[in-house]
């Protein structure tokens, strides 16, 4: 009962520890377009994201085929594409830090345009 | 406080005070009047160590990425091209003050005003290509 007791708080905290820990590293997901979606290269195509930048990142660098074409200073929301060529692309969300450093935490998607 | 962090801030304690004086001692050797000669000279040399810290703190802001995530600032096209423009002003203002503090002297008056000229023009340059490069990245 007594080490029961005692073995509650440190288990709970150990828990709230890892969470904590794996919060503070952040995360970036890209919500659309899914992974080897298909895009119309008449249509306004849009981005849409969610970033956690951890301790060391500030912002987010949103790049095409490598390439960087937006700066976005929002955790959450969306970034209306240029219009694609024809053919295979690569979107990616990169956390930067101030210095506009890609920090490691970064989310791409392979697409198609037709 | 992160070692990080404390890296880039001393970088830019470097930088800032850098182009203050690059700005600064070059408006100030003309206006609002001529500094004597000795005041120029001694001008002349604090703009050169301006100069010479712009670029190595310049330098240190890539450094200090690479040694902290193995990667470079990674800087939109407009960026990049204030940051060549920034770059040709440092070695322009870098040459010109090292002229102006080694053979000042030996010019003519005209020779010293066009070169003080040229470094106002300079650190100008610098900075305002400074604010596009920070807001454009």
């Amino acid at each position: 009962m007594c080490i029961r007791n005692l073995l509650a708080p440190v288990v709970a905290a150990g828990f709230l520890c890892t969470a904590a820990a794996h919060a503070a590293e952040g995360s970036v997901r890209i919500l659309q377009p899914a992974e080897g979606a298909t895009l119309d290269s008449m249509a306004q195509n849009r981005l849409v994201y969610e970033v956690d930048p951890g301790p060391q990142g500030d912002h987010i660098h949103v790049y095409v085929d490598d390439r960087e074409v937006g700066i976005l200073r929002q955790r959450k929301g969306n970034y209306a594409l240029e219009t694609l060529a024809p053919g295979r692309h690569e979107l990616c969300v990169k956390v930067v830090n101030k210095a506009h450093t890609p920090i490691g935490l970064q989310k791409c998607v392979a697409v198609t345009v037709d | 406080m992160s070692a990080e962090n404390l890296a880039y801030a001393l970088v830019q304690l470097v930088h800032n005070f850098g182009a203050a004086s690059v700005v600064g001692g070059a408006v100030f050797a003309r206006w609002p009047m001529p500094q004597p000669r000795e005041v120029q000279r001694a001008l002349a040399w604090l703009v050169l160590a301006a100069w010479i810290a712009q670029i190595a703190s310049g330098v240190s802001f890539a450094a200090v990425s690479r040694h902290f995530y193995g990667a470079l600032p990674d800087i939109h096209a407009v960026a990049r091209a204030a940051l060549a423009v920034k770059v040709a002003a440092a070695v322009l203002g870098l040459a010109t003050a090292a002229w102006l503090a080694g053979r000042g002297e030996r010019a003519g008056e005209a020779g010293r005003v066009l070169a003080w000229r040229m470094l106002a023009a300079c650190g100008v340059i610098a900075l305002a290509a400074a604010a596009v490069l920070r807001w454009f990245s």
